[in-house]
């Protein structure tokens, strides 16, 4: 049961937060930022930008990319092109 | 004129054999395009998410996609079914990048990206004090999706892209350093530093916007 200090606990906000730790090691960082309101804030930002992030990326493509995937892949199974 | 009968018959009958081959290949390729565009196809708009963070516009964005799905169904036959297919296509499309855009010889000349120094990577560290967490977090929820892609585009790719896998993709690591062919040490690192990047260039927009992300000068505004 190591400790986690503050700067252990910031150092792994992101392993915290891909899911990327042990069951231990959430545990004591749970703990920690339960009483510890700059690590708290840290772990918070680092969320709020990945939620972000998230929010910024969800582009999707163009309905007719589909489409032109399959003929592609159609031609290429006929011989008519690579 | 029976010599030419004789020669015509073994003709003939390669002709039946080669119909017949002809429509059992045929229906393989039909089930094989069928497999394909069942299995393969609906992970397409997630890869077109990633291409366009390698591409950074749309139209080279289509062009890659494209291009690695064609990959793909060529290899189709080497793809180990039950096996991870949104991975094996995201590898696919990581080499069809390289290719395309010979990336590897320039990457090599530039040396590695994971060599950069802390102090390129700047400061960005530091967190507002409590009275001004709720105005920081407040500035990052309000800050525009174009911002935020500026920003992402602005990173070196190998840190861009290991975000939009962690983040936006949400995968494990392990898998995102079997993607790009890298240890998980380096996908950590790239994680790291490509977020603190990104949190300098946001923190400098929403600065200019009147907000304070940096933590610095927490008396104006």
């Amino acid at each position: 049961m190591a400790e986690f200090d503050c700067e252990e606990t910031k150092r792994h906000v992101h392993e915290y937060l891909h899911n990327e730790l042990s069951d231990a090691e959430i545990a004591d960082i749970t703990a920690h930022i339960a009483n510890c309101d700059s690590c708290e804030g840290d772990y918070d930002v680092e969320n709020a930008l990945n939620n972000a992030i998230a929010r910024a990326c969800g582009d999707m493509p163009p309905a007719e990319l589909a489409v032109r995937i399959m003929g592609r892949i159609r031609d290429i199974q006929s011989g008519t092109a690579h | 004129m029976s010599t030419f009968a004789a020669a015509q018959a073994p003709i003939g009958r390669a002709r039946l054999n080669s119909k017949v081959m002809k429509s059992t290949e045929a229906a393989d390729k039909k089930a094989q395009i069928h497999e394909f565009e069942q299995q393969a196809l609906p992970l397409m708009p997630q890869l077109y998410g990633a291409a366009l963070r390698w591409t950074r516009n749309p139209a080279d964005a289509e062009d890659l996609v494209q291009e690695a799905m064609a990959k793909a169904f060529i290899a189709w036959g080497q793809f180990q079914q039950g096996t991870n297919l949104k991975a094996w296509l995201y590898r696919i499309m990581t080499n069809t990048h390289i290719n395309m855009y010979n990336k590897r010889a320039k990457d090599q000349a530039k040396g590695s990206i994971d060599a950069l120094e802390e102090w390129q990577l700047g400061e960005a560290e530091s967190v507002t004090a409590l009275s001004s967490r709720s105005a920081e977090l407040e500035a990052i929820d309000n800050l525009p999706s174009t911002t935020v892609k500026n920003a992402l585009n602005e990173i070196p790719e190998e840190f861009r892209m290991v975000v939009y896998y962690a983040v936006v993709d949400g995968l494990p690591y392990a898998e995102i350093a079997e993607i790009m062919d890298t240890p998980v040490g380096t996908v950590m690192s790239r994680l790291h530093r490509g977020k603190k990047l990104l949190k300098k260039l946001l923190a400098d927009y929403a600065a200019s916007e009147g907000y304070d992300v940096s933590g610095q000068n927490q008396e104006s505004k």
